[in-house]
């Protein structure tokens, strides 16, 4: 910059400049590890924890002395964390499935389809994401105990049907789908439409092999949620046929008393599916989230 | 599409036909949003009416008998103080508007604008806190102060984690080496399930001399805290005798308010990064030339230019304290006592701990209604200070 200006800067201007400006560097440096420190301090904690003895957790050391993976074993088996994981997984999988068809077809209709009450609709859809979560709570505790609605086989208390029902659908996933589809050229459609091509076919020949980023957000942002779900989980899952990971980890706590070394393995082990993928999507991730920003 | 501008003759067929489309249109339309309609509307739509409905009941499990807005009142418990507190609302927007607008075409206008705005204001927050004090004397104490923790929680968060994000974002947009591995770092918390992090927050801030937190500040030279088994206002610890409001937010909130700076930080540089990436960079070429430094860069040309960004994430951090509830029901231990009782960790516990469905959901419509004041005001006044390039 300064030798742009025009003159020809004396020799210990400049060498003063480069030594503030390598001061300058060095400070920021630090901050930007600082940071990061801070960042990953509890995660590298807890790592170290969770392959510490009994004994070395009490006196609080920063690393174990020989790393004792036999830990994992036992907080996957005699913990339950691998029943809770196994749940987990079952309940995202299911969860995923029926939101991406719900919020294809629905991110369809509203962005391609002319329908009467489509805005109306729509913007019912939108308000439901500024509500707390607390004004819902009840009304669907009450109904998914049935009290409300009868229910096929009266409560679902502690039902698979509970934890993935309600998130099969919503709003935003929805909303992310139709700015994308909305966007999809309209020759397209017409061109296919002369060639006698449905909604539905269009939707799935043409519209779906071009749209893999705005669904693998869709996927991305549906994991985490259901991933990382913990209110909804404690209300209805009473005992652990289908008690998830995070209620696990809760309930750990609560009724296992101070086995920090095997609270961490569990923690440790509810972190890996999302670090995987975390690290495989990694750009689209945080791009993802850059662009749309939210967090359950 | 080519129908519509076909020849005269044909017109009776072709508007059969045109309806015929557009009613197939509405029918896969509908059949499209169907499943997706059904979900959200039973489970996102329907449970705010019902909501509504229950709040009007004395309802403890089984619904019992109607008591009208009586839980309201409850809240509430003065009307009048309620009236004032509103009214005192309506001061600090009038003081505002005066400092900002009023008496602009007069010479010296702004002196007495600053001196009219300072006196609405000192009325405004007589009245605010007088109706305050009424309700909380009256109402539901318990609530009530749930609101004020939810404040101190929402005014400690925000306003650190956007300037450290925006900050760590600026020094990451230098020309920095490894940039990449420190955005990816910085994110980890945000992405990272909230109960699972807690839980080690919970341990690394126990109250045992030898916790981490602890031993940072014994290295440090200070002695051992309580941390989040801390009831006490942080003020009482320094040795100041400052009580109700003033006194400010208890350690054990202040826990928790660490917990959330160290989650959203990150997110927050991540997205100030996006909008670091959209100003142009001949501006600071420009501005450089004319002999500005860094701190003047950032202070003229990067906060203007990013203020749509720091609007949209306040707003969003904001609203988002005040549904925040997974990681302060880890975090809350019961030697903490009420200062860490935030709004909706109230209302869970009149819901799930007390069984009073109808006091609970009353006190939730209050808190979507107290979202929606918030999301209202600081659109108003943030929205007029957005520099929209």
């Amino acid at each position: 910059m300064a030798n742009l200006s025009g003159s020809i800067p004396t020799h210990s201007v400049s060498h003063k400049g480069q030594a503030g400006r390598i001061i300058g560097r060095i400070l920021i440096y630090l901050i930007l590890i600082a940071g990061a420190v801070v960042a990953v301090f509890p995660f590298f904690w807890m790592m170290s924890t969770s392959l510490m003895t009994l004994g070395e957790t009490i006196n609080k050391q920063l690393l174990p002395k020989t790393p004792q993976f036999v830990n994992f074993v036992e907080a996957w088996s005699t913990a339950k964390f691998g029943k809770y994981f196994i749940n987990s997984v079952l309940i995202t999988a299911g969860t995923l499935i029926g939101l991406l068809i719900t919020s294809i077809l629905a991110g369809y209709a509203f962005g391609r389809i002319e329908f009467k009450g489509r805005n109306v609709i729509f913007s019912l859809f939108l308000a439901t994401m500024m509500m707390p979560e607390s004004v819902t709570w009840i009304p669907n505790f009450l109904m998914i105990r049935g009290a409300v609605v009868p229910l096929p086989g009266g409560s679902w208390l502690n039902t698979y049907w509970a934890l993935t029902i309600p998130f099969i659908a919503n709003a935003f996933s929805i909303f992310l789908l139709r700015q994308f589809f909305a966007q999809v050229p309209k020759d397209l459609w017409d061109a296919a439409r002369i060639d006698g091509c449905d909604h539905m076919r269009f939707l799935v020949q043409i519209v779906l092999p071009i749209s893999k980023a705005p669904i693998m957000t869709v996927l991305l942002f549906g994991f985490t949620a259901s991933w990382n779900a913990f209110t909804w989980p404690l209300l209805v899952t009473t005992n652990d046929t289908w008690r998830p990971m995070m209620v696990g980890l809760w309930t750990f706590v609560r009724e296992a008393g101070p086995q920090t070394h095997l609270l961490m393995a569990g923690a440790v082990i509810s972190l890996i599916p999302i670090l995987i993928i975390y690290f495989i999507t990694q750009k689209q991730f945080t791009e993802g989230i850059a662009t749309t920003g939210l967090k359950g | 599409m080519a129908i519509t501008t076909s020849p005269q003759g044909e017109s009776t067929k072709t508007q059969r036909g045109i309806k015929w489309l557009k009613r197939r249109e509405q029918r896969t339309g509908f059949l499209f949003i169907l499943p997706a309609f059904l979900i959200i509307f039973l489970f996102g739509l329907f449970p705010i009416g019902y909501s509504f409905y229950m709040s009007l009941f004395n309802w403890r499990v089984r619904r019992g008998s109607f008591v009208g807005l009586g839980h309201y009142f409850d809240i509430f418990g003065d009307l009048l103080g309620l009236l004032m507190f509103l009214a005192g609302i309506g001061l600090f927007y009038l003081a505002y508007w005066v400092w900002n607008k009023a008496f602009r075409s007069i010479s010296a206008g702004g002196f007495i604008a600053k001196l009219l705005a300072a006196v609405v204001l000192i009325v405004g927050g007589y009245v605010l806190t007088s109706g305050w004090g009424r309700m909380i004397a009256a109402g539901n104490s318990d609530f009530l102060d749930s609101l004020i923790i939810t404040l101190y929680y929402a005014l400690g968060t925000v306003p650190a984690e956007i300037i450290i994000g925006m900050v760590l974002a600026y020094i990451l947009f230098q020309n920095i080496k490894g940039k990449e591995i420190f955005r990816i770092i910085y994110f980890l918390p945000y992405i990272m399930p909230t109960v699972s992090t807690a839980v080690v927050f919970q341990i690394i801030f126990s109250s045992r001399e030898t916790s981490i937190a602890n031993m940072v500040l014994g290295v440090l030279g200070m002695d051992p805290l309580k941390w989040r088994f801390e009831p006490k206002a942080v003020t009482t610890l320094l040795g100041l005798d400052l009580s109700g409001f003033l006194a400010g937010p208890s350690l054990a909130l202040i826990t928790i308010v660490i917990f959330g700076i160290w989650v959203y930080v990150g997110y927050n540089a991540v997205i100030f990064l996006a909008g670091l990436g959209n100003v142009p960079q001949e501006i600071y070429e420009a501005a450089e030339i004319d002999g500005a430094n860094k701190v003047h860069l950032f202070r003229f040309i990067t906060m203007p230019l990013l203020s749509p960004v720091t609007f949209y994430l306040s707003l969003v951090a904001f609203i988002g304290t005040f549904k925040a509830f997974n990681h302060i029901y880890v975090l809350r231990v019961p030697s903490a006592q009420d200062s860490v009782i935030t709004a909706s960790i109230r209302i869970f516990d009149s819901f799930y701990k007390a069984n009073m469905y109808g006091v609970a959901t009353a006190q939730a419509i209050v808190l979507f209604l107290v979202i929606l004041g918030l999301t209202f005001v600081q659109n108003k006044i943030m929205g007029e200070r957005v520099f929209y390039g």
